[in-house]
């Protein structure tokens, strides 16, 4: 068979990757410098870079307390998704009555967007008194359908006769899943902690439908908040769009090798 | 000592540590002092020039400081609480210099200012 050299496509994901990376490079050189993208000669390399737009960040809102209030709320996000989607994906591992009924019911709520349902999970929050609250911002991304179908490709990865060892052994159910499946499946639950994590970073329409007080705002809220303070906004927007994604980069560079084995689990199953 | 090459401790541990250092510096140079010079344009000390230190907001500027310099044109404010600021000086008989940006790192940073402010007669 001819080896057709390699090097032609590197170089076009090389071209790809750098086309697919310059709205990173532009916000992060015009946090540094200010310069708009009008600006004329044009450069690649910011001038007289400075971190002073991340200092007026820092200080014209209460960026630490938003800081805190979206990292509560995901890791709330993210703890009650390892829970819930661990257990509704175990759930569909299993046979039961109308089980493809409730697979169909699932993947058709998917395509449900989530303005749509926003009065009534408003009204539901309001009754068990979540409003303005992390718990109330935290509710309706406690469980992800996506997710649940990622433990349940795991899942489904696992041999059966290891449950089926646990269960002669005497082991409940939720132990079999505690103990046996959730070790096993560690990319999954790096895909949910990301998934569960972004998702939850980025939410504004939710908090903003939810919270009254400042105080308990998010940073996408904030950043909001910030364009109606700060009246020279260039730099140092750009700058707080790189203090929101960061942890959130941070977070995906870290388990990234978790988070694509988790994606593909099951993908090559017959 | 395995535990110490994982990724999520090294990286979370070096932010740790990045943020701890941080605060400890800010902790030593936050006193609020800003010192420097007034000179004339031929870089002679002026002294007895007033230096008005100032922040401004979206419409106004509001004074926060004013200073009086020693005959050899030194000022010295202390404790001020700004990372954005603005200095201007004037004496009668010499001239003026109108209002300065600087930037700081940190609210009351501890600020030499290496350039002296000139003053010179406005045309």
């Amino acid at each position: 068979m001819r080896q057709y050299p390699r090097w032609p496509i590197h170089l076009i994901l090389l071209v790809v990757s750098a086309l697919m990376l310059i709205p990173f490079v532009w916000v992060l050189k015009t946090s540094l410098s200010g310069e708009n993208i009008f600006s004329y000669p044009p450069s690649l390399l910011p001038r007289d870079p400075h971190l002073f737009f991340y200092v007026d960040v820092w200080y014209t809102i209460p960026f630490f307390r938003y800081l805190v209030n979206s990292a509560v709320v995901s890791a709330i996000v993210v703890a009650a998704n390892i829970v819930f989607n661990s257990m509704a994906g175990y759930a569909l591992t299993r046979n039961f009555p109308a089980k493809r009924a409730m697979i169909l019911l699932f993947l058709s709520c998917m395509m449900i967007p989530f303005q749509v349902t926003i009065i009534p999970a408003y009204l539901i929050t309001k009754k068990m008194a979540l409003l303005n609250s992390y718990l109330g911002m935290a509710l309706p991304v406690c469980s992800t359908i996506i997710c649940i179908f990622v433990f349940k490709a795991s899942f489904e990865a696992i041999p059966k006769s290891l449950i089926d060892a646990a269960r002669i052994d005497g082991l409940p159910e939720w132990r079999i899943v505690l103990r046996i499946l959730l070790p096993l499946s560690k990319s999954a639950i790096a895909t949910n902690v990301i998934l569960a994590f972004i998702w939850s970073w980025n939410n504004f329409l939710w908090p903003l439908v939810i919270i009254r007080d400042q105080e308990m705002q998010t940073l996408p809220l904030g950043l909001s908040r910030f364009l109606t303070v700060v009246e020279d906004t260039t730099g140092a927007l750009y700058a707080f769009c790189i203090m929101v994604l960061l942890p959130g980069l941070i977070l995906f560079l870290l388990a990234q090798k978790e988070f694509i084995a988790g994606l593909t689990t099951g993908a090559a199953k017959g | 000592m395995v535990w110490l090459r994982n990724r999520y401790l090294l990286t979370l541990g070096s932010i740790a540590l990045l943020v701890g250092v941080w605060n400890i510096y800010v902790a030593l140079n936050n006193d609020g002092i800003i010192a420097g010079r007034a000179v004339t344009a031929d870089q002679q000390p002026v002294g007895g020039a007033t230096v008005i230190l100032s922040e401004r907001s979206l419409l106004v500027a509001v004074p926060k400081g004013r200073a009086t310099t020693n005959e050899k044109g030194e000022f010295r404010f202390t404790g001020h609480a700004l990372h954005r600021l603005y200095l201007e000086a004037h004496k009668e008989g010499v001239g003026r210099m109108p209002p300065k940006e600087f930037r700081l790192y940190f609210k009351g940073q501890n600020l030499s200012i290496e350039k002296p402010l000139v003053l010179a007669e406005s045309r």
